[in-house]
């Protein structure tokens, strides 16, 4: 219990401080100001690793069962996701909105009610493990480490959800660098941010990767439901929510053949589909009761 | 003079084909997709704030009698199994199939067999988004080689063509990368049709068992023994597991033991059997402990143990026992005078037990555990007999579901995995180069088209520019 909270909240200082000082960056234009938000982010994604392997040792289990620890796993897939982002474009003005965005979510886990985050063991429908994992490591007497279903299914549908919510900060960037660029905007703020060319092609990217990664999670989660329960598909609200969302961000991998719905629709395409993102991971655990509700 | 009219015109197709063709294009177009797809993600949404599956009299005490007629009309209230819902899943379904129709041969054959027209306009070149050019100092063979040196490194398919003014090489790599999206459409389809199949050709039941009991299983020659229903704990006293362990008997024999659990079935010959539920019997139990004492005292004499339907005989008395039946909850119905548990929760349990003297059956009552001595057992005599407890039978319940579809649908993922990692990893990356001798060195141009991440060519370009450049 203890090493995770600790760890929980130096990963929580660690993420104000880089977004502040990304934003400092981005506003103030000094360099190492940016330099520092990107050591700080590499810490906190390191600290944030550690939550995950603390709570991992101390419930005896992945640490993907409760709404706490899917929002550890949420932001660490943000500050991933991010820190890749910008080792390949540089794009440092980004930051300050990524990062702001894992740290709302950090804010939000660290505020939950309590029997949202207590450490519990996994109840009899979320115990699965592979077969041929357990027996594979038995063999070197790791079978303990053995995953399953509920860690592939939850792993691969954060990723998704992570990079959701990046685009979805490139998004909001996108529209606000257009509407200064359409009026002829040059300096100011806005000079740092990507032009919205660049933005609206990495918005695309961050969805084309996480659009696969909830396609898999869908799908796994009805493999499993049907080898553990025998039925793919109820309609629970969880998996209601989640087929909408993956019906938005096809519709918007799809519009993106068509000339037309590039740049600005296909920014309000990505902010809907994250706000459907958002009530399918709070809304649906919180108003909408289901096989889900405990995450 | 209207050339319209000259006797040239062409005859208009005939009718059928005109109609066959508008709905051809119309289940072809990507406007009918996104509009699919949005309005499913609208409606399957709205269902989810309508409550699912409420009695009439629920609807009408929510949304008032007009509006749960509306419900009823639209069929809001089974939305997702609403014929239009349905039929909207099967609109997008045609929608992919008749797009996948269309689009796919062709690319096929387009990149597949693909013969590049050898000499092409080196304005191509230019054209592109992404170009550059090199002078290298070397002769033109020379350049020619070091560049198709650089390609077959970076595991690039090339073709030259040598012309009097120089080289064209078409240089390609990632073109299955192009048919990533329709392999996610294959295997949407796939997993759509295995869960189909699964509904056609499947079935699903529920059974409940008590533990001895052997269950019969439809359209299977083998039945299902429960042998025993257990729960695991953890130290904190939270379920940790629910646990049946089960035997398959084939002709009487058993042929194969297993322990199932939640998340762990059994599947024998095409039939999976899950946990599902549990309790313990209302109508019965294992066995009854039944006391004997006088009719004025309080203190049990002799107890005796009878188990289920069994006659055992109360030592030192002419009496013996038979326990015929069990009520958790008793409750007696007066209209057709029979006894039945009106709850599955031990509240007022009850056992149902014959009393034989000798051979002769003289009383049949039913006794209580929570009031012992109510109504004399025995009539007219001095000894009474009382419930004093019993030992229960865990029921488990089993779920059955026959799913020829699973393997389909397995398939189904695998596919759809592979068609991302194609689509959204695998990029098409089209180079034209072209070399020409200027004085002592070559002059190199390169240009390149990407189907998708603009930014993967431009690295791949500066990466293929260093790499001719460098020795």
């Amino acid at each position: 219990m203890v090493l995770s909270l600790v760890f929980f909240s130096f990963s929580f200082g660690f993420y104000i401080l880089a977004a502040l000082f990304y934003f400092g960056n981005w506003t103030l234009k000094k360099k190492w100001l940016g330099q520092l938000a990107t050591s700080i982010s590499y810490v906190a994604l390191f600290s944030t690793t550690m939550i995950l392997i603390m709570r991992a040792g101390e419930s005896g289990h992945a640490p993907f069962s409760n709404l706490y620890e899917s929002m550890v796993l949420f932001v660490w897939g943000i500050n991933l996701g991010y820190l890749i982002l910008e080792y390949r474009h540089k794009f440092k003005a980004i930051g300050a909105f990524v990062m702001s965005l894992a740290f709302l979510a950090m804010l939000s886990a660290s505020l939950l009610p309590y029997r949202f985050k207590s450490v519990e063991p996994l109840n009899p429908a979320l115990q699965n493990k592979w077969h041929w994992l357990v027996d594979l490591l038995s063999k070197v007497g790791l079978e303990k480490y053995a995953i399953g279903w509920l860690d592939f299914h939850v792993f691969t549908t954060f990723v998704g959800y992570s990079a959701f919510a990046i685009s979805f900060g490139i998004s909001i960037m996108y529209l606000i660098k257009n509407r200064s660029e359409a009026r002829g905007g040059k300096g100011g703020l806005l000079a740092a941010f990507p032009d919205s060319k660049m933005l609206d092609e990495l918005g695309y990217r961050t969805i084309a990767w996480g659009f696969p990664f909830l396609a898999i999670g869908i799908v796994s989660g009805a493999v499993w439901a049907n080898y553990a329960w025998g039925t793919y598909w109820s309609w629970d609200p969880k998996e209601t929510w989640s087929l909408i969302t993956w019906f938005i961000y096809a519709a918007y991998l799809h519009a993106r053949v068509t000339r037309g719905w590039r740049g600005k629709k296909a920014a309000y395409l990505s902010i809907a589909g994250f706000l459907a993102i958002l009530f399918l991971y709070w809304g649906v655990s919180f108003v909408l009761p289901g096989l889900h509700a405990y995450a | 003079m209207s050339i319209k009219t000259g006797a040239g015109a062409k005859t208009p197709p005939p009718f059928y084909k005109r109609v066959g063709r508008k709905v051809w294009l119309f289940f072809n177009s990507l406007k009918l997709t996104l509009a699919v797809m949005l309005t499913l993600a609208f409606a399957a949404g709205f269902g989810t704030v309508i409550e699912q599956g409420l009695r009439p009299a629920e609807y009408i005490r929510a949304f008032g009698p007009k509006w749960t007629s509306v419900i009823y009309y639209t069929q809001v209230n089974d939305l997702y199994h609403a014929w239009w819902f349905t039929a909207l899943l099967a609109l997008l379904c045609l929608n992919i199939i008749v797009c996948t129709f269309e689009r796919f041969p062709p690319k096929w054959k387009a990149l597949l067999n693909q013969k590049p027209s050898g000499k092409f306009n080196a304005r191509i070149i230019s054209n592109c988004s992404h170009n550059n050019t090199i002078i290298l100092a070397t002769e033109l063979d020379k350049a020619r080689e070091k560049v198709l040196a650089v390609f077959k490194k970076k595991k690039y398919k090339t073709q030259l063509t040598t012309a009097s003014d120089g080289h064209y090489i078409y240089a390609w790599r990632g073109t299955l990368g192009r048919f990533g999206s329709d392999i996610v459409h294959i295997s949407l389809l796939l997993i759509l049709l295995g869960s189909i199949l699964g509904g056609f050709y499947g079935y699903k039941d529920n059974k409940i068992v008590y533990e001895g009991d052997t269950m019969t299983v439809p359209e299977a020659p083998f039945q299902v023994k429960l042998n025993k229903f257990w729960i695991d704990f953890y130290d904190t006293g939270q379920i940790r597991q629910y646990n049946s362990l089960l035997s398959v008997m084939e002709n009487g024999k058993e042929v194969l033991k297993k322990q199932i659990w939640v998340n762990e079935p059994l599947y024998y010959k095409g039939i999976r059997f899950y946990q599902s539920s549990y309790g313990s019997a209302w109508d019965r139990i294992k066995r009854a402990d039944i006391g004997l004492l006088k009719k004025d005292s309080k203190r049990i004499k002799t107890t005796v143990s009878v188990d289920w339907g069994k006659t055992v005989p109360l030592k030192g008395t002419p009496y013996s026992i038979k326990l015929m039946g069990f009520a958790a909850d008793f409750a007696y119905d007066n209209a057709t005078k029979t006894v039945f548990s009106q709850s599955a929760e031990t509240k007022n349990p009850a056992v149902h037990i014959e009393i034989y003297k000798g051979k002769e059956m003289i009383s049949n009552p039913w006794l209580f555990l929570n009031y012992p001595g109510i109504f004399p057992a025995i009539p007219d005599s001095e000894d009474d007999l009382v419930f004093a407890g019993f030992t229960g039978i865990m029921y488990s319940g089993i779920s059955l579901n026959k799913d020829p579809g699973t393997n389909v649908v397995w398939l189904g993922a695998l596919v759809m995995g592979l068609g991302f990692f194609l689509a959204f990893f695998i990029t098409h990356k089209r180079l034209w180069i072209y070399i020409k001798s200027e004085g002592n060195s070559s002059e190199i141009k390169i240009g390149g088209f990407i189907n998708k991440n603009q930014f993967a060519l431009e690295k791949e370009l500066k990466d293929i520019v260093h790499r001719i450049e460098s020795d």
